[in-house]
């Protein structure tokens, strides 16, 4: 079942058409990834899905509602969280507090709200529980800052996963990371999958290759190919490039 | 698109010249031929020949100095000028933009009546072997053309994997060079041209 999808977006800047025609469906417990080159329009796409921008034509429907033109906040209360590129920490919060932070109880008792994250003894498990899930549970008394920046990656996924989202967007999740970071984050993403359906924006082929159960690559504010890691290495292209040679 | 042919350059020029007081040419380019079915079109020359030129005058942001382009019927000067990316649409290499005057309101011009170009310019694409995009970006042209529609790929070739691009992608082709645009029915056909072997250089087979 289709958990979300977009419908035929066109979106321009003044004379520049940005996003031509984008339909794109993500299915409930996948990893759907979108990939493309540089300057393809990726990142305007996940603006326009996650609400930041409203399309010129198109819909987009989430869990059976239209949620075209809502904002990201409403989009973010229907259960869609994100991750950016561009990383939103609380940088002098330690890791728990990130986390605690965002969790919806936090959220709903005002003020204060790390004090009260600290004497609520569930919360506090709660916390953990997510920090452990990715990877960051010796990490919870550390100041957001002094972490590395693949962990720092990490605590950004904790606190999108803290709202308990239904879809989880990540936009460019290597971004800045060496390999071992990578590696670090596929083994992270691969253990969330399932668990929350996943869309991943990504530059990297070899990591959403080696993740996605769909992918679609975007060029030209267009998806120019669409398919399975499988379906899309067919492409005689694709097999004789850098990457086929990773398969 | 019933019977009109795709696309038409009737009788196209375009004269640029020095400035308003030294009228020396600095540049002219005569284009005159018609394409009726859907195809995959290369369009190769050297830098500066204008190439980039043609594809602005075929998606109408650039005018002519004389002739008519005509894309699935509508004169593309008459077009609403947010309107004419309906009809021909031109991919920039990078994110240079050239911008054009307008001189005509937009109430007083023709709506383009399509909602996804006819006609697909692409200017230089990226193709590097390396990262196996270059598949996808075929594919691409095989189902826009598949479609029904019109695909340009403008290349100066700089390496022979650019040619064998397009020799298997492309049905027609067109050489810009000389102040004209030639058409050529095939690869065949345009790799024997003289012009074209000197233009090629070391990369002629």
């Amino acid at each position: 079942m289709a958990l979300f999808e977009a419908h035929e977006l066109h979106l321009r800047f003044g004379d520049r058409v940005v996003l031509e025609d984008i339909s794109l469906s993500f299915e409930v417990g996948r990893l759907s990834g979108i990939m493309g080159p540089n300057g393809a329009g990726k990142t305007t796409c996940f603006n326009v899905l996650t609400g930041r921008y409203r399309p010129d034509r198109g819909r987009v429907v989430f869990d059976g509602a239209d949620i075209t033109g809502r904002s990201p906040q409403a989009i973010s209360r229907l259960g869609i969280a994100r991750s950016f590129q561009l990383m939103n920490l609380f940088d002098e919060f330690t890791a728990f507090e990130n986390v605690a932070i965002a969790l919806p109880e936090t959220r709903r008792r005002g003020a204060d709200p790390i004090g009260q994250a600290y004497r609520d003894s569930a919360l506090v498990g709660e916390a953990h529980e997510i920090l452990v899930n990715v990877g960051l549970g010796d990490r919870a008394g550390q100041i957001a800052k002094s972490l590395p920046y693949g962990e720092r990656r990490a605590l950004e996924i904790a606190v999108a996963l803290a709202s308990r989202p239904k879809l989880l967007f990540l936009d460019e999740p290597t971004a800045g990371l060496g390999s071992d970071g990578r590696a670090r984050l596929a083994d992270l993403v691969r253990k969330l999958k399932g668990a929350v359906t996943l869309v991943v924006i990504e530059h990297d082929m070899e990591f959403l290759f080696s993740l996605a159960d769909v992918i679609s690559v975007i060029h030209w504010g267009q998806v120019i190919a669409q398919g399975s890691p499988a379906d899309l290495r067919a492409n005689p292209w694709v097999r004789n490039s850098n990457l086929g040679k990773l398969a | 698109m019933s019977g009109l042919p795709l696309l038409a350059l009737e009788r196209v020029s375009k004269i640029y010249r020095r400035g308003l007081f030294d009228r020396t040419l600095a540049f002219r380019l005569d284009v005159d031929f018609r394409i009726d079915e859907p195809a995959i079109v290369g369009v190769m020359g050297p830098n500066g020949a204008g190439k980039t030129t043609l594809f602005e005058m075929i998606a109408g942001s650039n005018a002519p100095t004389g002739g008519r382009v005509v894309v699935a019927g509508h004169d593309m000067q008459r077009v609403r000028y947010r309107e004419r990316d309906r009809l021909a649409i031109h991919y920039h290499q990078s994110y240079q933009v050239r911008r054009f005057s307008r001189t005509r309101p937009d109430f007083m011009m023709e709506p383009a009546g399509s909602s996804y170009p006819v006609v697909h310019l692409f200017d230089e694409p990226q193709f590097n072997a390396q990262d196996g995009y270059i598949g996808f970006m075929l594919d691409f042209f095989h189902r826009l053309r598949g479609e029904g529609r019109l695909v340009f790929i403008c290349l100066h070739p700089t390496a022979a994997l650019h040619l064998e691009l397009l020799r298997q992608t492309c049905e027609r082709y067109l050489f810009v060079a000389n102040g004209q645009a030639r058409p050529f029915a095939d690869f065949g056909r345009i790799i024997s041209d003289p012009d074209v072997r000197r233009y090629l250089g070391a990369l002629a087979p």
